[in-house]
């Protein structure tokens, strides 16, 4: 029964790694959606919210099953505590993808500000920050999430930047105020989305140690 | 040994002929905790329990070295009378095992072998013992009905009421409920729970779940060996050794 309950939870892992990969791609597509002020991208993203919400539905379901039917312990309650953050966290990120994506058909008539400030720099490191704790997941191991803490604070100060270059720009120009307000939402999301990718480095930490750390 | 350990072994070692069953075994029992002992069969867990009141002795050809504290009174001290320490260590076995006596006499044969006659003072006993092992409500119409027309739950509770009767400080528990229901074995799991307050337990179970819900220190054992023991949120969320890991997943045993 053992050999089953462990090739259910790698089944498990593995499609919570194909979840988690949809909401990346649909936070990226969304970004490159608003660079290149494409609105076929942007009802691409939309168009994947169904799919990642069923995902969810159906990947809790599956971890409470387990937990139901095997009482893991140790290792294995650890690995099925974590993927039910990463479930959480994947669907949120997918999910502001998803509003960016509206977003960007809200404001795609109208050229961007200042190249849209530092949002595209912004979006890659918070990329790569979702990437390196997928990936931490997946492989088991803690290497790629070590420096979570230094990353997450350059987020905030981007976040900080953005926001200030924008009350800059709509104090000098009214007409850019729908504008550089959704900048500073999408930067705002970006940061949250940031967030999740901590919440998965955390968790990715306790399953692989079994000690609870948090990233600030 | 620290004042809130009861029982502390120092690298004990038992054969049977010549298998080595126990091997460098050093632990501390904590004092009014319930200690489980887990691993998988033949590890050595009944025999380190039995070791705790020395059943191990009415075993031929068994050799112990090494040394067991009891309240830091090594029980192999030529002064160790057998038949104390079992009063102070009390036991309750796999398959519950009432004499074919009637519940009253169950309980008060203890008190009366250890030279209590009052009938009015084993009467207070038992009553006190079976409350403790909470049967009380269910058997008080009919103390002197056989024991053995009690359900299988009824008649562990009643073996654990035998064992309270003699005042014991420690209650060894080998596998309490594997002979059981689940809902008989939800009220033992109660009454362990209970049990705590006044004696330490120590439980031998092969249920893992049972032991991460009672107890609250467990020990894995493999192949004669200590192999970890802590409290058992510990060992059972994220455990030292890769073995116990193995275990607990069950990934052996």
């Amino acid at each position: 029964m053992a050999e089953k309950f462990h090739t259910e939870l790698n089944t498990l892992k593995t499609e919570t790694l194909e979840m988690a990969h949809l909401g990346r791609f649909m936070l990226r597509t969304a970004v490159d959606a608003l660079i290149r002020q494409d609105l076929n991208l942007a009802d691409t993203v939309i168009s994947r919210k169904e799919e990642i919400h069923q995902m969810e539905v159906r990947l809790e379901e599956r971890c409470y099953q387990l937990i139901a039917l095997n009482q893991p312990m140790a290792k294995d309650m650890r690995v099925i505590a974590c993927t039910l953050k990463v479930i959480t966290a994947s669907l949120r990120i997918g999910r502001y993808g998803k509003v960016i994506a509206n977003i960007v058909k809200k404001i795609s008539d109208q050229p961007h500000i200042a190249n849209l400030m530092s949002i595209p720099h912004m979006a890659d490191l918070v990329i790569e920050m979702i990437d390196d704790s997928i990936e931490a997941y997946d492989k088991d191991s803690i290497s790629e999430i070590s420096d979570f803490s230094a990353r997450d604070d350059t987020i905030d100060s981007l976040r900080q930047s953005i926001f200030r270059e924008g009350i800059t720009y709509m104090m000098e120009d009214p007409k850019s105020i729908t504008r550089c307000t959704n900048y500073i939402l999408v930067a705002r999301y970006l940061e949250r989305c940031a967030d999740h990718a901590c919440k998965i480095a955390e968790n990715v930490h306790y399953m692989h140690t079994g000690e609870r750390i948090e990233i600030h | 040994m620290s004042e809130n350990t009861i029982i502390s072994t120092n690298n004990l070692n038992l054969w049977y002929h010549e298998k080595r069953a126990l091997e460098s075994v050093s632990m501390k029992v904590p004092r009014n905790k319930v200690t489980a002992l887990i691993g998988p069969s033949g590890c050595g867990k009944s025999t380190l329990l039995r070791c705790f009141n020395r059943l191990n002795d009415l075993i031929d050809h068994v050799k112990i070295t090494g040394e067991i504290l009891l309240d830091n009174k090594n029980i192999h001290a030529s002064a160790t009378d057998v038949v104390t320490l079992r009063k102070k260590v009390g036991m309750v076995f796999q398959k519950p095992n009432p004499f074919p006596k009637s519940i009253h006499e169950n309980v008060a044969y203890g008190p009366r072998v250890h030279g209590m006659k009052d009938k009015t003072d084993l009467d207070t006993i038992v009553e006190q013992s079976l409350r403790h092992a909470a049967l009380w409500d269910e058997v008080k119409d009919r103390l002197n009905d056989s024991a053995l027309g009690l359900s299988g739950g009824q008649q562990q509770r009643l073996c654990i009421a035998r064992t309270l009767a003699v005042e014991p400080e420690v209650i060894l528990m080998d596998e309490p409920c594997s002979a059981l229901d689940p809902i008989a074995t939800a009220k033992i799991e109660n009454l362990i729970d209970l049990l705590k307050k006044d004696y330490t337990v120590i439980i031998v179970t092969h249920n893992m779940q049972q032991a991460a819900r009672v107890s609250d220190f467990t020990g894995f054992m493999y192949l004669g060996k200590l192999i970890e023991c802590g409290k058992t949120s510990q060992i059972f969320e994220h455990p030292h050794e890769e073995l116990t890991e193995n275990y607990i997943t069950g990934r052996f045993g």
